[in-house]
């Protein structure tokens, strides 16, 4: 421990000590580097023409559906209590429910389409190909599979390949033509509500005009909805909807973050049940009416009743059965897919049945996620019974088995209670 | 310190005490540069303590696949976290499944040991003020230190990758791999993969290795560094989970290691993994300028 091992230095010192501006530039350079594409990014968009909500609506109507594949982030802001979602079961729809979610797109532009909800190390898909989908979670590694029973099928190739060959079954009455379309949209929209334009934005690096439609009521919960058009292509890259609850953030924002205009690869639209995972058929009756403008003729199903209109339109189901339908109850879940949990082996989903309460039908109770206590979490008691509510839609369940939806403020529901 | 440290038999020209007032970096010996990182190689390969914990991390996947082996036939057969579930059915996974199970604490923790150990347990031993009178700048020194520890941790990550491999293709034996997205890809694509996600997880501890040794010139304290360089690593994990940090997490340290499962879906998405190496790379680059500016300015005193 010699003086000399010090560095020889008296007069160098300020210039060592110099070097200490060495990291402050490396961070200043770092942060520039991560801070400036977004700045840039958000500079604003190039002077797009002008249009009219008319002419905008009738290009979205017009535009071809395109091949392209992207990333989608889709974030709920729905007030609900926090609960970790994607901890608790991985890549599940249900963590739709709250919070940011990534999802991947990948569609040819037709019939075949490809999404995928990321977690963290899982995945769920959902792959479609014609009258056939399909969906896989990676953290069940269990496939289900849609399809059309043979009729069915048979009807929808003949409906396809009439398309194909541009032999389009001649529909009753005029065709509308896409401007006719438009204007007819948006005078039913503006029946309801004021459809405006606002500034043009950048979405996903693309140039985008943005569709403002503002209910014309004050008595919903939905203050305003607010859609991103892509300008060269007319595809909607993002809708936002805003809550009268929340005026500085979106309630329910889903957009791209990036898109590539080209048609995805064969091997991503493609899929096959890998060897291992559990298989469920389902089989979906394809409707009767091939536009499916007949299967609406106005009557409803029994038991709902829907009050109001437009924005203000609030549904009433009697007679469900909603505390069985939470607990899991097989006998409430009647044809709903995905009631049935299979648990990794054979002999694990026997030792599950031995201790499980089983009804005698082989459903095991709600295993991976209590859902009686989630919805005992989610609701709150009020005097007409329990109430869900979030910032864009309130559910009213009351004390004698009614069912009240509505995107409007929880006192109008308990007012109709 | 083992006396094995200090008493590091000196490499032909390396740490052959020179003269003690030779000003650093005026001749730079041709040669010396190589000379010294050999020798720092030897060193942090040769020390008993990097060889057990080599030993050991190599240990994890033999455990984990000799445990699933065994109960593979019982009721938990085919359950766990991760990637643990599927490993019974292709040795393939166990990789991925070693490597994941590594990744929060004990590659940080030998990271730690590694970097928090180079320069300040030099210091402890006394040695660092002969290493420097070596004729090389202090600039290149440090690199060789860098250098060392970093592929100390890629040889860290290498064993448990090859161990897993061959425990996985002995055990369970390797086939085609089903990805997250449910899409088979053949053994080779696999391979290749699994290959990207050893490459991946060895990359994004880059980060860790710089703050290490940064710490590891504060202090002539080498346990103190160790100590330090794992807290920074768990601290960062506790940072990542708290929602009201949002803001600030895609820069966290660790909050990119899992994107490694990008590897696993049906399109890589080369974009995700750039953008974790890249958060790698901005921690390189202001941690390794912050140990620069501390070394080559520090009076050495022992």
């Amino acid at each position: 421990m010699t003086e000399q091992t010090v560095l020889p230095t008296t007069p160098r010192r300020s210039a060592l000590r110099s070097r200490w501006t060495a990291p402050v530039a490396v961070a200043a350079v770092v942060a520039g580097a991560f801070l400036a594409p977004p700045l840039i990014a958000s500079a604003g968009p190039a002077d797009l023409p002008d249009v009219t909500p008319e002419q905008l609506l009738a290009a979205v109507a017009e535009a071809e559906p395109l091949p392209m594949s992207g990333t989608v982030v889709y974030t709920a802001r729905l007030g609900l209590p926090e609960i970790p979602f994607a901890e608790v079961s991985g890549a599940d729809p249900i963590a739709l429910l709250g919070g940011s979610s990534t999802l991947r797109v990948w569609t040819d532009g037709t019939e075949r389409s490809r999404v995928a909800l990321l977690g963290s190390t899982s995945e769920y898909s959902v792959v479609r190909d014609g009258a056939e989908a399909w969906t896989y979670s990676s953290a069940e590694d269990a496939v289900v599979h849609y399809s059309l029973d043979e009729a069915d099928q048979a009807r929808y190739d003949a409906l396809a390949t009439d398309l194909r060959s541009g032999n389009v079954p001649e529909l009753a009455g005029e065709l509308p033509t896409p401007q006719e379309a438009a204007r007819l949209a948006l005078a039913r929209a503006e029946e309801f509500s004021i459809v405006s334009l606002d500034a043009h934005t950048t979405v996903a690096g693309r140039d985008a005009y943005q569709v403002v439609v503002t209910p014309r009521t004050s008595a919903t919960l939905v203050s305003r909805i607010v859609v991103a058009v892509d300008a060269e292509t007319s595809t909607p890259l993002r809708v936002q909807t805003w809550s009268v609850q929340d005026t500085t953030t979106p309630a329910l924002e889903i957009g791209f973050t990036d898109i590539t205009l080209a048609t995805p690869s064969d091997a991503i639209l493609a899929f096959s049940a890998p060897a291992g995972a559990s298989l469920k058929e389902v089989v979906v009756p394809l409707p009767d009416a091939p536009d499916g403008a007949e299967a609406h003729d106005g009557s409803l199903p029994d038991g709902l009743t829907i009050t109001g209109s437009g924005w203000e339109t609030v549904a009433q189901w009697v007679g469900l059965d909603v505390a069985a339908l939470v607990a899991g109850d097989p006998a409430a879940l009647t044809g709903l897919p995905g009631a049935e949990r299979t648990i990794g082996s054979e002999s694990a989903q026997e030792l599950i049945e031995e201790f499980m309460p089983s009804d005698g039908s082989g459903h095991p109770g709600a295993m991976t996620l209590d859902t009686t206590a989630l919805y005992d979490q989610l609701t709150v008691e009020v005097p007409e019974g329990l109430l869900l509510s979030s910032t864009l839609l309130n559910v009213l369940v009351t004390n004698d088995g009614r069912v009240l939806v509505g995107s409007v403020p929880a006192e109008t529901l308990r007012g109709m209670a | 310190m083992s006396p094995a440290d200090v008493l590091d038999p000196p490499a032909p020209g390396s740490r052959a005490p020179a003269p003690v007032l030779v000003p650093q970096a005026t001749v730079a010996h041709r040669g010396a540069w190589g000379r010294l990182l050999r020798s720092e190689m030897r060193l942090v390969f040769g020390r008993r303590r990097n060889i057990a914990l080599l030993s050991g991390l190599a240990a994890v996947p033999l455990l984990l696949g000799v445990v699933l082996f065994v109960t593979q036939d019982s009721a938990l057969g085919g359950q766990g976290p991760g990637f643990v579930g599927r490993v019974t059915g292709n040795g393939l996974f166990l990789v991925i499944a070693a490597l994941f199970m590594c990744l929060p604490f004990l590659l940080p923790l030998t990271i730690g040991v590694a970097s928090g150990d180079a320069i300040a347990g030099e210091a402890q031993a006394g040695t660092l003020r002969y290493l420097l009178a070596v004729p090389v700048s202090r600039t290149r020194l440090l690199a060789v230190k860098a250098v060392a520890v970093l592929t100390f941790v890629g040889a860290a990550v290498l064993a448990i990758a090859l161990v897993a491999l061959v425990t996985g293709a002995v055990l369970f034996g390797l086939s085609d791999i089903t990805l997250l997205s449910g899409t088979t890809v053949p053994l080779a694509d696999g391979l290749l993969r699994v290959a990207g996600v050893a490459a991946y997880v060895a990359l994004s501890l880059t980060g860790l290795v710089a703050v290490g040794l940064f710490l590891s010139t504060l202090t002539e304290v080498p346990v103190g560094a160790m100590a330090a360089t794992v807290v920074v690593a768990i601290v960062s994990a506790v940072l990542d989970t708290l929602p009201q940090l949002a803001v600030i997490h895609p820069a966290l340290l660790t909050h990119h290691w899992l994107d490694v499962a990008e590897f696993l879906r049906v399109q890589v998405d080369w974009g995700v993994l750039g953008q974790g190496l890249a958060v790698q790379g901005a921690w390189v680059a202001i941690f390794g300028a912050l140990a620069w500016s501390r070394f080559t300015t520090a009076d050495v005193t022992s």
